[in-house]
């Protein structure tokens, strides 16, 4: 038969074994506790992310960047081409670049080659356009494109739209052409 | 004593059942916070997008009115009845000018809300104003402009000018 003494220590023993079971039940319910909290601060962190990616940093789309520059570059290209010169016998830009391109034997009733004739009218035409608009461009006219015989604008460093004009001459074919960068 | 130690337990239980009420509050006050957050941010989602689509459609309008000026057969050069593109011929300009203000509702439906300018810039400066129609209750403003070649008939040479296309859209 068990004594008195006997009882009570197993009475304190089941208590004991209680008391750490209790406190592992609790110990599990507080670590599922913060995983929910860390589930809720994450969630939250996404939505916050999303938000900021479409609703702040949303650019507006220019859907008439498209047209505008591709109708820009040739339209340009093709009206200067046209268009008859001032002071040289109402000769074309484009008689006059062939001239400029074949030993220059036009000269203009202000006295100027047709090459300089031609680099000037562009550069007049373009600071009353491109420049006006704040566009960035490269115009060149060359047989070799390592010696243009005009190069106006600076050379665009990333996107660009291009407009290249093939005008024949006697000797060769001479190119005329216009970048428009952006 | 049995009564005394049941009457402690009843508190007791009340007090961890109000606790839990509270606790579901609590949960269902920040559900029903983040469904409201949830739902405004929706709102807004549809509201940009839509925004967007308005935006979409107003610069396609845009691109089509400055299409429909290019090749308006009132102002467009020919020669032997064969249209010249990317050209305008200034003897027709005046014309076209009369013509647009006498037929205004027609022209409206072409246009609508634009301002259409023609500026020569090359040989000489000059300016033509063929159709304009503005409104002060417009949300966006595009202007586009075109380069184009101004043929004189009477001289037979062409000049570099400048069709500019304002739009408003409301």
């Amino acid at each position: 038969m068990p004594n008195k003494t006997d009882k009570s220590e197993a009475s304190t023993k089941t208590k004991n074994f209680r008391r750490q079971r209790k406190s592992k039940e609790f110990s599990r319910k507080s670590q599922m506790e913060i995983l929910g909290l860390a589930i809720v601060v994450v969630l939250i962190l996404v939505a916050t992310i999303f938000i900021v990616r479409f609703l702040v940093l949303k650019t507006p789309t220019d859907y008439r960047k498209g047209f505008i520059s591709s109708e820009l570059a040739s339209n340009m290209l093709n009206t200067f081409l046209k268009t008859a010169a001032r002071d040289c016998s109402q000769l074309t830009m484009t008689e006059l670049l062939q001239d400029c391109a074949q030993g220059r034997g036009i000269i203009c009733d202000n006295g100027k080659d047709s090459c300089k004739y031609a680099e000037e009218t562009a550069k007049n035409i373009f600071e009353n356009t491109l420049d006006k608009w704040n566009m960035k461009y490269e115009f060149s006219a060359y047989t070799n494109i390592n010696s243009p015989l005009i190069k106006l604008g600076q050379q665009c460093r990333a996107e660009k739209r291009s407009k290249l004009f093939p005008i024949p001459i006697s000797t060769a074919t001479m190119y005329v052409k216009l970048d428009i960068c952006g | 004593m049995h009564a005394n130690i049941l009457s402690i337990l009843d508190i007791r239980m009340n007090k961890k059942g109000q606790i839990q009420i509270g606790e579901t509050i609590a949960v269902l006050f920040v559900f029903f916070v983040l469904i409201t957050i949830g739902f405004v941010f929706y709102v807004k989602v549809i509201k940009g997008n839509i925004e967007a689509e308005k935006e979409e459609l107003s610069q396609l309008k845009s691109v089509g009115v400055a299409q429909r000026v290019m090749f308006l057969p009132e102002v467009q050069c020919s020669e032997d009845n064969i249209i010249i593109d990317n050209c305008i011929d200034i003897s027709k300009l005046d014309a076209a000018q009369k013509l647009m203000k006498e037929n205004e509702v027609y022209y409206y439906d072409l246009f609508e809300f634009s301002d259409i300018s023609i500026s020569q810039i090359y040989p000489s400066d000059a300016k033509w104003s063929i159709y304009s129609r503005k409104t002060n209750d417009f949300k966006s403003r595009f202007v586009t402009n075109v380069p184009i070649s101004l043929y004189d008939s009477t001289i037979r040479k062409h000049g570099f000018g400048i069709l500019t296309i304002e739009t408003l859209a409301r």
